[in-house]
């Protein structure tokens, strides 16, 4: 192990490096790690052994610093056309700073949960709790996606005049999801299994394909929308009550431990299985869950890298680091525990006063001038990392992210990229379907 | 409950069987038919009966824009008619003269939260002119706090000026049209519509309302409530705040003279459930009002979404899925047809008995029961305690049972020991509901015993002469 000077340093560089990168919307910290290992590597400019502790820092401080660019950045103009996120309405009510407090109150939460999860639960439970049920992950899989469709909400059909118009209402935007899915995934079974993309893009395939999907269908619809930049409140104010607190951060935590602990589940496939099951309502409550939700989801799923006696990689930047190099001990699980206690100060106050600046200056650079920035820059970066194809798959994968908001289903039927091939995968028919497509 | 506490336990139902939990273990995903079983009386209700379903009356208190899908919509003076009184719309015209401007004192009756009535003066402002938008003209009135804003808005108000007001359509005793302005329906509509049909289902045996919720922009929305009270034979309509679709209020309460709409029903008729209708996110609800036979006496009950929680939710529903689903995996030639089936029966059970642990309740057999037997009132289906208890009670047994059916143990433990384990937070949960819901059921004993007060409602029924 490092010694404990050097663990700090590249613990706060990490932190330091993805603070500066995570407030820009459409940016994931995921993507520009990949960036960073594709453009000037590891070994050279840090010793491997610091990587993951870089690494910690780094998605800490996305953990936190992010909620600046979903609270401010992603603002929605007042026709509404499509439904908002509960931290869009805030913003739009002048309330951003709110947004931001609500979700760093989950943010803290979140990581006292992990913390003292990491110390004192997740050793002795998780390796028999995983044991038992790894070999049924492909059921879990199948089965969140199966009620993510017969759980789709109707948000029309109400109105329709007769009984018939009425269900073709409804049925159009369930329709209008399982499209997204299934095309996304047709593009994720591509993107995957063919040589499509270059092959020295090994590690950083699916990121043309992620950043069109969330990020850059995202920075589209704030050019699109031309949202008006309301004047904020930076005021330390938060509306909610300690129960809705308490009920939002358990909620939140089992979400986010779902994810993070199981393959391919993501934070919002988490989110809504845990928000069913604790059967969450209030703007509030939602925030402060997505903020406990995302610190376990994306700390807690790469803090098991560091588990000895488990040792999962979860998520993308498991995969890019244990490529490099893999912690071994139990003094670097514990080191990477504290790493995590001070990323997350910093980054608390980090965003917090980021947050009072941009609620005190919201209007000084219109969102739409900062999206055309950032929608450049992404295409840099799909460039950069994946190649001319690569923004082949970027331009389709964006379409695909705005049919989602088209046809106002679930953004997340989008992960139809990633779990459709990896469920064809699972279950031995990744020939079957290359024949079906022509591909092989 | 909550549609992924019955999906999961359709999903711990398939684990109880030791050869879906091999083919699971194959990768043989088939099992999961069990959990879409359990879910699947919500899915037909939500997704096919509740657009299928009659509607006699569609109370519409805010028509949407049709492109904008949110109110109020931009019309045409034209197109109103008495029909609308009451709704909330916009109308772009230019004023054309300005018949009235004034202040003076006024006196309106208010309903305070104990159910008293006051009677409330004030000073208002107020402002009457004539609006033409090509198509036809309409009477403006602006008054009280909604002057206020109108002033506010729209500055001095001149012949000739363009605007784009917005309000609900009144009629004059003359019958002709008014727009009052106002950023809100005024109540007394819905509460009309709610009475008429009450006393038509008394006549004609059963009327559904469909009450649609009010959108404004910004994907915020108008709460309402619907208050039967049938000591006093009453239908109350309050206007509330508006509010997130998360349920947060951000204000907006709307003026003391257009907070309250309330209509006299001539008819005798009970409340089933003890709590005024709320409406606002999502979609307005449905209710059936059926003539029923109440303490020897006609009279009309009242039923929350008439078209949920029926057939689909029977035990003879779970026959027939499991039914199905046999004949469907053994025609196809699944070995285990018959553990897949009865897995998928036992989920749909466990959603009708899951349900029945709350106030709805279900017609059980059909054909054999006609009507709902009602809940044991554990909880409200959206409560946190007993959607969580159930939920995790059902990882419990997966657990445990992938546990049990595995040869080498992954966890080395005595079954009951491994169960108790893994339970106790269900088995604290419960403990907490039951005891909470000794506390509800007497808080609703209460409420019904006013609701259906006998000395007030044969009291009312001289006064109604029936």
């Amino acid at each position: 192990m490092l010694p404990l000077s050097e663990l700090l340093i590249w613990s706060l560089a990490g932190v330091l490096f993805g603070a500066l990168i995570s407030w820009i919307p459409g940016f994931h910290i995921f993507n520009i790690m990949a960036l960073l290992v594709a453009v000037f590597g590891v070994g050279e400019l840090m010793p491997v052994q610091a990587f993951p502790f870089f690494a910690i820092g780094a998605i800490v401080a996305y953990a936190y610093v992010s909620a600046i660019s979903s609270v401010y950045f992603s603002v929605a103009d007042e026709s509404a056309v499509f439904l908002l996120f509960p931290t869009q309405r805030y913003l739009l009510l002048g309330r951003g700073h709110e947004a931001v407090l609500l979700y760093l109150i989950g943010a803290v939460a979140g990581t006292l949960f992990l913390v003292i999860g990491a110390l004192f639960i997740f050793p002795r439970v998780l390796p028999p709790i995983y044991q038992a049920t790894s070999p049924y992950i492909t059921y879990f899989l199948v089965a969140i996606v199966v009620f993510m469709f017969m759980s789709e909400w109707p948000k029309e059909g109400d109105r329709g005049r007769t009984p018939a118009e009425r269900l073709w209402l409804a049925w159009r935007q369930i329709l209008g999801g399982v499209l997204v899915f299934f095309l996304s995934g047709i593009l994720g079974f591509v993107v995957m299994n063919t040589n499509l993309l270059p092959t020295t893009s090994a590690y950083t395939r699916l990121t043309p394909m992620f950043i069109g999907f969330f990020g850059m269908s995202w920075v589209i619809l704030n050019i699109l929308s031309n949202p008006p930049m309301l004047e904020q409140v930076p005021d330390d104010r938060v509306e909610s009550g300690l129960y809705n607190t308490l009920k939002a951060s358990f909620g939140g935590a089992l979400g986010g431990t779902i994810a993070a602990v199981y393959p391919i589940i993501t934070g919002g496939m988490g989110a809504l299985v845990a928000g069913h099951m604790t059967s969450q309502r209030g703007d509030d409550a939602f925030i402060i869950s997505q903020g406990v939700n995302r610190v376990i989801y994306y700390v807690g799923a790469f803090t098991l890298l560091f588990l000895p006696q488990l040792r999962l990689t979860r998520g993308a930047a498991a995969w890019l680091v244990s490529s490099i190099y893999t912690p071994k001990s139990y003094a670097e699980y514990l080191a990477a525990i504290g790493v995590i206690l001070l990323s997350a100060g910093i980054s608390f106050i980090f965003t917090y006063y980021l947050s009072r600046f941009l609620a005190k200056s919201f209007n000084v650079v219109h969102i739409k001038k900062l999206s055309y920035v950032v929608a450049v820059t992404l295409v840099v970066i799909s460039y950069l990392l994946t190649g001319p194809m690569g923004l082949a798959v970027l331009f389709v994968s964006t379409a695909i992210g705005l049919m989602a908001a088209a046809f106002n289903t679930r953004r997340s039927y989008c992960l139809g990229g990633l779990i459709l091939p990896v469920l064809i995968s699972m279950t031995g028919h990744t020939g079957y379907f290359m024949h079906l497509l022509g591909l092989g | 409950m909550r549609g992924f506490t019955h999906y999961i336990s359709g999903l711990a139902a398939a684990t109880f069987f030791a050869a879906l939990v091999g083919d699971l273990r194959l990768g043989i995903l088939i099992p999961v038919i069990a959990a879409a079983a359990a879910y699947f009386p919500d899915f037909v209700d939500f997704k096919f009966g509740k657009f299928l379903a009659r509607r006699d009356y569609e109370i519409d208190p805010a028509p949407w824009d049709e492109k904008k899908h949110y109110a109020p919509k931009l019309v045409k003076i034209s197109e109103l008619s008495e029909e609308n009184r009451y709704q909330f719309f916009a109308i772009e015209g230019t004023v054309e003269g300005i018949l009235v401007k004034g202040s003076g004192k006024v006196s309106y009756r208010v309903l305070r939260e104990d159910g008293s009535e006051e009677t409330v003066t004030e000073s208002y402002n107020s402002i009457v002119f004539t609006l033409n938008d090509g198509t036809g003209k309409i009477t403006v009135e602006a008054f009280g706090d909604d002057y206020e804003f109108f002033e506010e808005e729209f500055g001095k108000i001149e012949e000739g000026k363009k605007l784009l007001v917005f309000g609900y359509v009144d009629v004059e005793e003359d019958g002709s049209l008014k727009l009052v302005v106002s950023d809100a329906p005024h109540p007394q509509g819905i509460a009309d519509t709610i009475a008429k049909a009450i006393e038509e289902a008394y006549r004609e045996g059963e009327r559904i309302v469909k009450i649609h919720n009010i959108r404004l922009p910004g994907d915020v929305y108008r709460r309402f409530w619907v208050h039967l009270d049938p000591p006093k034979r009453e239908v109350r309509v309050e206007m509330g705040p508006i509010v997130t679709p998360g349920g947060v209020a951000i204000g907006g309460d709307v003026p003391e003279y257009r907070k309250y709409g309330i209509a006299k029903v001539g008819v005798p008729f009970i409340k089933t459930y003890p709590k005024p209708t709320r409406i606002d996110s999502f979609s307005g609800p449905e209710i059936a009002f059926r003539r029923a036979q109440f303490k020897g006496k006609t009279v009309v009950k009242d039923r929350f979404l008439p078209w949920h929680h029926g057939f689909s939710h029977s035990l003879t529903m779970g026959m027939i899925i499991g039914l199905v689903v046999f004949a469907f995996f053994r025609l196809i030639g699944y070995e285990h047809a018959t553990e897949l089936a009865l897995a998928s029966m036992i989920g749909q059970w466990l959603h009708v008995f899951e349900d029945q642990l709350g106030f709805m309740g279900s017609n059980l057999l059909p054909p054999i029961t006609k009507d709902v037997v009602p809940g044991f009132k554990l909880g409200e289906s959206g409560s946190g305690l007993t959607n969580f208890s159930t939920a995790w009670l059902m990882i419990a047994f997966m657990i445990w049972n992938f546990n049990r059916f595995t040869n080498p143990r992954a966890i080395p433990i005595s079954d009951a020991k491994l169960l108790l384990l893994l339970a106790w937070p269900s088995i604290m949960g419960f403990g907490i509901a039951i005891v909470r819901s000794f506390r509800l059921r007497k808080e609703i004993s209460e409420l019904m015993d006013y609701y259906t007060n006998l000395e007030a409602f044969e009291e009312m029924e001289e006064v109604g002469g029936i």
